[in-house]
């Protein structure tokens, strides 16, 4: 037969045949799968974005190109020939002067229109109700609060930048870009562009940061991006929102990781499903398969025939399914309406090919290996039907299972060592479980005899043939399974992030305490209601060598790492590790090789500077030179709104340089007036607000957990499939028995009866099977993947019972035909 | 007075398809008297298994009557038909119609739980013993030969002494060794229980063993034969 017969056979084959159960369910199957992925994959892609455009005002714009010397031209032309909007600013440090005094400042010249997302806030004076938008004029200089105090001046005073003077103008009080960097040592002036080369401060040598801000669509974005990041010269560096905040960087991928995740649960119950109702297609097949290989089709060409069913009803369902999975997001966006941003950019098409893709590989991986016994099927079974197929290998069914799921967890590049977790526990716990399950269901057996003939004949399937029972609870308990881990998984990330920012996080630091003034002001904080966190000495002071070589010749082109030699760094000393901390190498400030004292060095830095335990490192503070040695590296909880630092000192190092003290407090925004008071009474120590950054946080993480929060049902949309796909495989059975049962007789209520019993013990034998199994696999997760303390969950022990709920309430549905078997049938089937 | 116990008349059967109506059954009656047995023969697609059905109230008539032990069984719902088939009626079934999940012993109580009655248990053992399957009470259906099979279904049918038991095609599944003393064994149960037999065969020589005999062809009722 040639191949375009084969496929016109196939095809009219399938057509003819459209209307049989398991065609249908095997259709149902693939399209929730996919219109589940897609929906997931769109919302999850315009989310994103949409979270995204909200972390793209920590940036002020959606990317930025940093570096120490100016952009280059071809730089500049490629952006605006990309249509891309533009602005620049400059940043240096400059002693500023006025009348009263000298204080060293971070100088940034801005011209409209930066910012390019976000707006600036200033007051007029100290303490007056802030306003957004505006910003410095030629001759105008906006200075933070605490510069002005520093240099004794208020709005309207001048205020000498170089070789120019300056009109004080407002006082900033917030700086898009500078959200994430809030408690840099140094105070902010803000000047216009215009003024800059007056100044006369920015020299060949002098230590500048020029930044050219982008803004313009995904796509421009994206290719401004590619097209610059090959030609970087060694001082630039390219941030995005992902990169430039680690607050909102740390949230959104967390984000991501667990939409993807459910992604994965929604396919993976899919698969099941999909698994299913194959087998029963193929099952269903074997008589036509024996009858075709009679007529003369040879055992390649029947493999052919099938395949090509199965690739028709995967295209067309998978094409319905993302078409539906689009109208399901807009859907969902149009529910989220209120807290979305009302411009949502548009993602393109890629999540529908992402889904459609993953819908044929779920396909493929679940549904070929009983297809492929279609092709082994012996042309003697029209003779005698009861000839079985030789199976597949169980080898090649489970390799192309696991290979299609590794496939799309590729594609989702999700984080392999959960996935594992996820997976291997996952499959540890249906084993053991299985097994378990197995042996309490054979005991069950015995006492079965004795029991009332609901009971009998609705156990009787379930005890009698323990193994098929046990599959089958393995299956319902892998859709109970997947939702409990991710209802856990939610638990713990709308959990980490309500710690993150709990509704008293610290909403204000308070910087350069003289020691003389610590116990006043920590009194004086007590007093305004003010919860406080610890006192942190500070010293500023700069690495300058690491064993003893240069830190510049070491540093990468790396941000921070970058970002911490340029600058001084806030040193301070502990004795004990700060809260919120957790060493990863070496002994908290332990004794060292050399003698030297200790010093703890965050991670991410050490990593960056290459720096290793028992390295030596050279600090230049207040005019000397200190030695230490690496003792221990340590994780910093940088999400947190609480001092952190890079260097934590021995004590008794820095103990005899000029230091002042750093903490961070909340105070409720009704009890603000607090501030002033405090100020006058403390006037050198300077007040940041960080409320507006708190805010910004907040939203966007009300808005991912809204989103996760909708993710659950997609899964759980994926797992009626998948319950509904293993009761149409015994429905045949069912039928025939319902039909017998009603010609012997029997009333609808007796069936009834015994289809909830064993829909019930079914339900919860799967939900025992799932309790344990989430636990063992929260063990997995929260021991080697999430670093978290494990406890039991009480609230699982709810899953037995939602899973007699679940299973009796679908089983019924799914098999109400029974019920109404005609009991005619039986003479039909004679 | 009458002794019948089944009764139909001008009972015919048309189904909807799509190019109009399809009669399976044209307008017939027939009347059975308490301990006959009854063969209706004829080629495949002739209505034999139609004009079952609707006799066993298994399905119900487009017009006529069909009055069973004294009850009109178009005045009854679904389920008051399954009650008089659980408290008169006994069925043989071609394919013998075991519950694969119930041992041999549960199939044959089935009929007997159902009517409620205490002594199902040890009822259906003796059945069994009396068909010959006293080794085989715990074994499932899967673990039997056909001839087993169908003789669980022999004792499952005369299980709660119905007034009249329907057969269709109790031998066809069968080789002609088998099926002779699975018909022997009917045929004695049926004698001592004093059962009426309602048979579709397209055995002549098991047809031969009922008093009457009807032949339908194409729905219509040929001949009624008392050999």
């Amino acid at each position: 037969m040639r191949t375009p017969a084969l496929l016109s056979l196939a095809l009219s084959l399938l057509w003819r045949e459209r209307s049989a159960a398991e065609v249908r369910t095997l259709f149902w199957s693939l399209l929730i799968a996919v219109s589940a992925s897609c929906s997931i994959g769109f919302f999850s892609a315009r989310l994103q974005e949409a979270m995204v455009l909200r972390a793209s005002e920590f940036l002020a714009a959606d990317l930025v190109l940093s570096g120490s010397q100016p952009a280059s031209v071809a730089q500049i032309d490629k952006g605006q020939a990309l249509g891309l909007q533009h602005a620049q600013s400059v940043e240096f440090p400059s002693m500023l002067a006025s009348a009263q005094g000298l204080q060293l400042a971070s100088v940034k010249a801005v011209a409209a229109p930066y910012p390019l997302r976000g707006e600036l806030k200033s007051t007029p004076r100290r303490f007056a109700e802030e306003q957004a938008g505006g910003l410095p004029q030629p001759g105008e200089l906006w200075a933070e609060a605490r510069l002005a105090q520093a240099l004794g001046i208020e709005p309207g005073a001048r205020i000498e930048v170089g070789a120019i003077e300056l009109t004080l103008t407002r006082l900033l009080t917030y700086e898009p870009d500078r959200a994430g960097d809030f408690y840099s040592l140094t105070p902010r002036a803000l000047i216009n562009l215009s003024d800059l080369a007056a100044t006369q401060v920015v020299q060949p040598g002098s230590r500048v940061r020029y930044r050219d801000y982008w803004r313009g669509s995904a796509e421009a974005v994206l290719a401004y991006r590619q097209q610059t990041k090959p030609g970087l010269a060694a001082h630039q560096q390219l941030l995005d929102a992902r990169g430039g905040n680690t607050q909102v960087g740390g949230a959104l991928s967390r984000a991501e990781r667990y939409l993807n995740l459910a992604s994965l649960a929604a396919l993976l119950l899919a698969g099941v499903a999909v698994a299913l109702s194959a087998s029963r297609f193929a099952t269903r097949r074997y008589d036509t398969s024996a009858l075709l290989r009679c007529f003369g089709l040879q055992r390649r060409q029947i493999t052919q025939l099938f395949c090509i069913q199965l690739l028709a009803l995967g295209l067309f369902a998978s094409l319905l399914g993302a078409l539906l999975g689009w109208l399901g997001h807009l859907g969902l966006l149009h529910l989220l309406g209120g807290l979305l941003p009302e411009e949502l950019p548009a993602v393109g098409w890629l999540p529908a090919l992402a889904g459609i893709a993953s819908g044929l590989i779920t396909l493929a991986g679940f549904a070929l290996p009983p297809l492929l016994n279609l092709g082994r099927v012996s042309p003697l079974r029209v003779l005698r039907r009861d000839l079985q197929p030789l199976p597949v290998a169980a080898w090649l069914s489970y390799a192309l299972a696991i290979a299609a799921l590794g496939l799309i967890m590729w594609r989702l590049s999700l984080d392999w060592r959960l996935t594992l977790a996820l997976l291997g526990g996952g499959l540890f716990a249906c084993l053991l479980l299985g097994s378990l399950l197995w042996l309490a269901l054979r005991s069950l057996r015995r006492i079965l005899e004795n029991a009332t003939l609901s009971w009998r004949l609705g156990l009787g399937q379930l005890l009698r043939h323990p193994l098929a029972a046990t599959g089958q609870a393995m299956a319902f308990g892998l859709i109970l399974l997947a939702m409990g881990v991710i209802g856990l998984l939610r638990g713990e990330l709308l959990d980490n992030w309500q710690n993150q920012l709990p509704s008293d996080a610290p909403n204000h630091f308070a910087m350069n305490i003289l020691p003389e003034q610590r116990q006043a002001f920590v009194s004086a904080l007590e007093q305004q209601g003010a919860q406080s966190q610890p006192l942190f000495p500070l010293v500023p002071g700069r690495l300058i060598a690491i064993n003893q070589q240069a830190v510049q010749q070491l540093v990468s082109k790396d941000s921070q790492g970058e970002r911490a030699i340029q600058r001084d760094l806030g040193l301070t000393w502990a004795g004990d590790l700060p809260a919120g901390n957790k060493l990863t190498a070496g002994t908290w400030l332990g004794t060292t090789r050399s003698g030297l004292p200790g010093v703890s060095v965050e991670s991410k830095l050490a990593e960056n500077l290459k720096i290793q335990l028992g390295d030596r490192l050279t600090f230049s503070i207040a005019g000397q030179t200190r030695e230490v040695e690496v003792s221990s590296l340590r994780e910093v909880d940088w999400d947190s709104f609480q001092p952190n630092f890079y260097m934590v000192f021995a004590p008794g190092v820095l103990d005899d340089l000029p230091l002042t003290y750093l903490t961070s407090f909340h105070l409720p925004k009704s009890q603000e007036d607090a501030l002033l008071p405090l100020s006058r009474q403390f006037p050198s120590v300077t007040l940041l607000q960080v409320d507006a950054i708190l805010e910004q946080l907040r939203s966007i993480l009300a808005q991912v957990s809204l989103a996760v929060e909708y993710v659950l049902l997609f899964v759980l949309a994926a797992g009626l499939c998948v319950l509904f796909a293993g009761l149409q495989a015994t429905l045949d059975e069912r039928l025939k028995q319902g039909a017998i049962l009603r010609a012997l007789g029997s009333s609808r209520r007796l069936l009834q009866q015994a289809r909830l019993r064993e829909f019930a013990l079914l339900g919860t034998s799967s939900g025992i099977l799932a309790m344990l199994g989430c636990e063992l696999v929260s063990y997995l997760l929260y021991h080697f993947v999430l670093d978290i303390a494990w406890q039991p969950h009480p609230w699982l022990l709810l899953l037995p019972l939602a899973g007699a709920l679940l299973v009796s309430l679908a089983g019924s549905l799914g098999t109400r035909r029974v019920i109404h078997a005609s009991p005619l049938s039986v003479l039909r089937e004679s | 007075m009458s002794n019948s116990i089944l009764s139909a008349q001008d009972l015919s059967k048309v189904v909807p398809v799509a190019e109009g109506e399809l009669t399976l059954l044209h307008p017939l009656s027939l009347d059975l008297q308490a301990g006959d047995s009854l063969a209706i023969v004829g080629s495949s697609g002739s209505g034999k298994s139609t004009l079952l059905g609707l006799l066993a109230g298994l399905d119900l008539p487009s017009q006529g009557r069909i009055v069973l032990d004294g009850l009109e069984l178009a005045t009854l719902d679904e389920d008051q038909r399954a009650a008089v088939r659980a408290e008169r009626v006994g069925f043989v079934f071609q394919s013998f119609q075991l519950i694969d999940s119930l041992s041999a012993w549960e199939n044959v109580m089935l009929p007997l739980e159902l009517a409620g009655r205490r002594d199902a248990r040890a009822h259906a053992q003796q059945l069994l013993e009396r068909v010959g399957l006293a080794q085989r009470l715990r074994h499932l259906p899967r673990q039997l030969s056909g001839g087993e099979q169908q003789r669980v279904a022999l004792a499952r049918a005369f299980a709660c002494n119905p007034a009249i038991l329907f057969a269709d095609e109790p031998t066809g599944n069968l080789d002609s060794q088998t099926g002779e003393r699975i018909s022997d064994l009917l045929f004695e149960l049926n004698r001592e229980q004093g059962t009426t037999l309602v048979l579709v065969t397209h055995d002549e020589r098991l047809a031969h063993r009922c008093h009457r005999q009807i032949r339908l062809e194409a729905g219509h009722l040929l001949a009624s034969v008392e050999p």
